[in-house]
């Protein structure tokens, strides 16, 4: 494996440990970090003048996101 | 009863439960597992069952109330997202090749084995589920 490919791999790990760490620390008592879900629910309300920007950007990037791990 | 009336109206359905949902979802998870990629049964599946999780969020059927306002803490999650941000943008930019693998690259191989594909697939939809509810 080169070594590249090793960083990559470490990246990304310490990306999804770090998140799971972040998750964690909002979830204990009087925290002010909020929750990965708590921050997805305001950035999906974002709206500008009637276009739900918000919804539209999360879902069809969700949607995009299933369709290119599996069907492609 | 106005109020009652407005009460009744923002109730989720009574189906919205994890004891009715975890099941479904689980249950096309499997189904969707089984697709190989790059064929149209795949293809049209993943469409079809995206499409409906689309068409819940954006009827706002099963949404629930939007939380209190955001703590000064939030600026944290831009620790994670920027890391991974960093590691995916400059892999893709670098050519996505196997000495510069993207995320999914990587995850390529784990989802061609059919159990790990299922239950990747039940992360995705679970996942697309608790976004439609937000």
């Amino acid at each position: 494996m080169s070594l590249t490919r090793s960083i990559a791999i470490a990246g990304f790990v310490v990306a999804i440990v770090a998140c799971a760490v972040v998750e964690v620390l909002a979830r204990r008592r009087d925290s002010t970090i909020p929750t990965l879900g708590e921050v997805c629910a305001h950035a999906i309300a974002y709206e500008v003048g009637r276009v739900p920007v918000g919804r539209i950007g999360f879902f069809g990037f969700w949607w995009w996101l299933g369709w290119h791990l599996f069907a492609r | 009863m106005e109020e009652l009336e407005l009460a009744t109206t923002d109730a989720p359905p009574g189906w919205d439960r994890a004891v009715v949902t975890l099941p479904v979802l689980g249950f096309l998870s499997l189904i969707g597992g089984q697709l190989p990629s790059y064929t149209t049964r795949a293809n049209v599946y993943t469409i079809c069952v995206g499409g409906a999780m689309l068409w819940l969020g954006f009827t706002g059927k099963v949404r629930r109330p939007l939380p209190g306002r955001l703590g000064p803490g939030t600026t944290w999650w831009l620790l994670p997202i920027g890391i991974f941000g960093v590691f995916e943008g400059s892999t893709f930019l670098l050519g996505d090749s196997p000495d510069f693998p993207t995320f999914s690259r990587l995850a390529n191989p784990l989802l061609e084995d059919e159990l790990l594909r299922s239950a990747g697939y039940f992360v995705w939809l679970t996942s697309f589920w608790a976004l439609v509810r937000r």
